[in-house]
């Protein structure tokens, strides 16, 4: 038996409240945690932007330097499908450009659906960074 | 849907700021009759790099219209700019 329960039942037998209010009691009390349950069921809407914020403190005292990005999460993936209408000759440089940097990449991999999963993924996406005097930030909302 | 204009605004510290709106609308309509003339030499070239025209065009749409209500802010001791593209 919770708490609360508890609480109402006590108050019943001291008689500082009727039947009918310890029923009315118990029965919101019931309520609660399904209204909470459903609450936290309820589907999270889904974000539609990324933004990527910079707060860079001066060390001299002056204003801060601040930037706030926004950016549509259609945009990553319109942008996925432009690797789709790279040519072949210029996909083998760019893959070997990314090669010689440390990202071993085929483009003609990446499909729309495989980055739906990651666009879903980045719903939850909250990156923070904090230096000495700079804080960034990157959220999805 | 593509969007229709850039907001543009500046402001320095201890002067007036301005905004200006930029009717990308304009730029559309002056862009798309240039498109449909050069479609056939992009078309051609597209078949030379074996890249589908049609889906270049697509893709270019679809680019521009998920620009929409992008934002940016820069903003320093001296300096505001934003850039919103509505």
């Amino acid at each position: 038996m919770n708490e609360d329960r508890r609480k109402v039942l006590d108050m019943l037998a001291a008689g500082k409240i009727t039947a009918e209010e310890a029923e009315r009691l118990l029965t919101a009390l019931e309520k609660e945690p399904t209204a909470t349950l459903a609450q936290e069921s309820a589907p999270k809407p889904k974000a539609k932007y990324i933004r990527v914020t910079v707060d860079q403190a001066d060390p001299d005292g002056k204003a801060p330097k601040k930037v706030n990005i926004r950016v549509p999460i259609q945009l990553l993936r319109s942008g996925v499908r432009l690797a789709g209408v790279i040519p072949v000759q210029a996909r083998q440089h760019v893959e070997d450009a990314m090669r010689a940097n440390g990202m071993a990449f085929d483009l003609s991999q990446i499909k729309p659906e495989n980055l739906e999963e990651i666009v879903n993924e980045l719903q939850d996406l909250s990156i923070d960074v904090v230096e000495e005097h700079s804080k960034v930030r990157i959220f999805a909302e | 849907m593509i969007p229709l204009g850039v907001t543009v605004r500046l402001r320095r510290t201890g002067r007036r700021g301005f905004a200006v709106w930029i009717p990308l609308f304009l730029l559309w309509l002056l862009l798309l009759p240039v498109a449909l003339v050069l479609f056939p030499v992009v078309y051609l070239a597209c078949l030379f790099v074996r890249v589908n025209a049609v889906q270049l065009y697509m893709t270019a749409w679809r680019i521009l219209a998920s620009l929409r209500h992008t934002l940016i802010e820069v903003e320093d001791a001296e300096h505001a700019v934003r850039i919103h593209i509505a």
